[in-house]
């Protein structure tokens, strides 16, 4: 088999791993589970819409009305998976990226996960079996908030009181520093790699921060939704040009 | 009533359908998601040790572990129970999902909350989805791979090396600016820096698990320091405001 040849902890060849068949197959599998997904949603909608007094010109509109909604946000979605593509492969950046997770949590949990056996993400020590890791860690990751959202939801909806006396305050401030911290501290943990890697976090921090300065003081949308594409990107340039000075 | 039972009866077998068929369309999706990294560690020929998995989600879970629960909890009351199952297998809910939901309650004149309201937000997360799912395969699945195909090695190599501290700087701003804490991020900053520049070089070891330790003595401190006018404040203003940022 074509896997088995390519195949090689040590390579840093990670490519011939990541896109392989079978991950292909899977990242196709979730694919057409939302399709299904979204196909029985819609007809549930449409039965149930005439009793409750909406019209299938609603549902049509309101359908029509999310999609084009989407678009914007969508594309920046895809902006930022083009850039990770050369690092977790194909179907690995549609699931975890596009679809399932977010460029966030999920880049940050292959970090954690590279860390974890001594590697680091990209670079020398990101073999084939360290991908493996931090693909296995991404994806029980993930699996912990489908299975949360599969718990939790039934509760919820049942009004269970014990969920709704957590203390709102805490749910107002754990969650955000714990995630600012992550953030920060997989950060400056770049920071003493080398110079380039200074530069590389310092300007994309910078163009963020400048986006997001221009993003308030004019008042546009649309420049909040890609700015995490535009600065990941134009970061890439300038680090990009910092290795051949 | 006649007619109300006939509403009761309708709505009830549409919460039926979709919590059903919404619950069982996640666990498959969640089996394809496990099932990739299953087929590397166990049939693929790597050598991945189940020891070191462990290891790593021990590490993740220390992280990201209070972020799992609440993150479902903060979306129910504005998703409603049937979208919750879509959500979180479509994912970029807030940057995505939510303003998708509300542009079509807008366009046809319902109120969130309502069971109209709920309709429209099932059906426009049904579009956005399609939306989704189309853009990502044609620019990503299609042109991406080509795309990265043609790409000079010497670039591939630039990303390679540098895709973490790019991602980390935008995002971090990014978490800054949506949680509008300042005091978080100053207690994170500090305590960062201590963690990346005394703890880590004294051993090896605590660079394992010097995220874990960052995260949890930020969040403990962020408790314990609070602004406690401004908490009890925002916990009455809460109701309205859906989160933003990266979150799932």
């Amino acid at each position: 088999m074509y896997l088995a040849a390519a195949v090689d902890n040590n390579s840093t060849d990670i490519l011939a791993v990541a896109n392989s068949p079978f991950l292909w197959a899977c990242a196709i599998g979730v694919f057409l589970v939302i399709i299904i997904q979204s196909v029985i949603y819609m007809k549930a909608a449409q039965v149930a819409a005439p009793h409750i007094g909406m019209t299938h010109q609603e549902i049509k509109t309101s359908f029509r009305a999310g999609a084009i909604s989407a678009l914007g946000p969508s594309l920046a979605v895809v902006m930022v998976a083009i850039a990770l593509l050369t690092v977790f492969g194909t179907p690995a950046v549609l699931v975890r990226i596009g679809l399932i997770g977010s460029v966030s949590y999920e880049t940050a949990a292959a970090a954690i996960a590279a860390n974890s056996a001594g590697a680091e993400l990209g670079g020398p020590t990101y073999t084939q079996a360290v991908f493996g890791l931090a693909l296995a860690a991404m994806s029980l990751g993930g699996a912990m908030w489908m299975i949360a959202t599969l718990i939790l939801t039934p509760l919820l909806k049942r009004g269970d009181s014990a969920l709704r006396k957590v203390n709102p305050a805490i749910m107002l401030v754990v969650p955000g520093a714990a995630m600012v911290g992550a953030f920060m501290v997989l950060g400056l943990g770049e920071l003493p790699k080398s110079w380039i890697h200074v530069v590389a976090f310092g300007s994309s921090a910078l163009i963020m921060t400048v986006l997001m300065i221009i993003a308030k003081r004019v008042d546009r949308p649309w420049i909040k939704e890609w700015a995490l594409g535009i600065a990941i990107i134009l970061s890439l340039v300038i680090t990009h040009l910092a290795t051949r000075a | 009533m006649p007619e109300s039972t006939q509403i009761h009866d309708a709505l009830g077998a549409f919460d039926k359908t979709t919590s059903r068929w919404g619950r069982i369309t996640m666990i498959i999706g969640l089996f394809f998601s496990l099932a990739a990294p299953t087929y590397l560690v166990f049939f693929s020929g790597l050598d991945i040790e189940i020891s070191g998995i462990l290891t790593a989600f021990a590490a993740l879970a220390a992280v990201f572990g209070v972020i799992w629960i609440v993150e479902p909890l903060t979306y129910y009351p504005i998703l409603g129970a049937s979208s919750m199952y879509q959500a979180f297998m479509i994912g970029n809910i807030s940057n995505k999902l939510l303003p998708a939901a509300m542009i079509a309650q807008s366009t046809i004149g319902v109120k969130p909350g309502t069971r109209k309201g709920e309709l429209a937000s099932v059906a426009a997360i049904c579009g956005a989805a399609a939306v989704h799912l189309t853009s990502l395969f044609i620019f990503v699945g299609l042109l991406g791979t080509w795309l990265v195909s043609v790409i000079p090695a010497d670039i591939v190599q630039t990303v390679q090396l540098y895709i973490l501290p790019t991602v980390m700087g935008a995002v971090l701003i990014q978490a800054i600016v949506s949680q509008k804490s300042p005091r978080a991020a100053v207690i994170a900053l500090v305590v960062s820096l201590i963690v990346v520049f005394v703890l880590s070089p004294l051993s090896p070891k605590m660079a394992l698990f010097s995220t874990a330790i960052a995260v949890i003595s930020t969040a403990v401190l962020a408790w314990v320091l609070r602004d406690r006018q401004s908490t009890d404040v925002a916990e009455r203003a809460e109701d309205e405001t859906p989160p933003e940022g990266p979150v799932y």
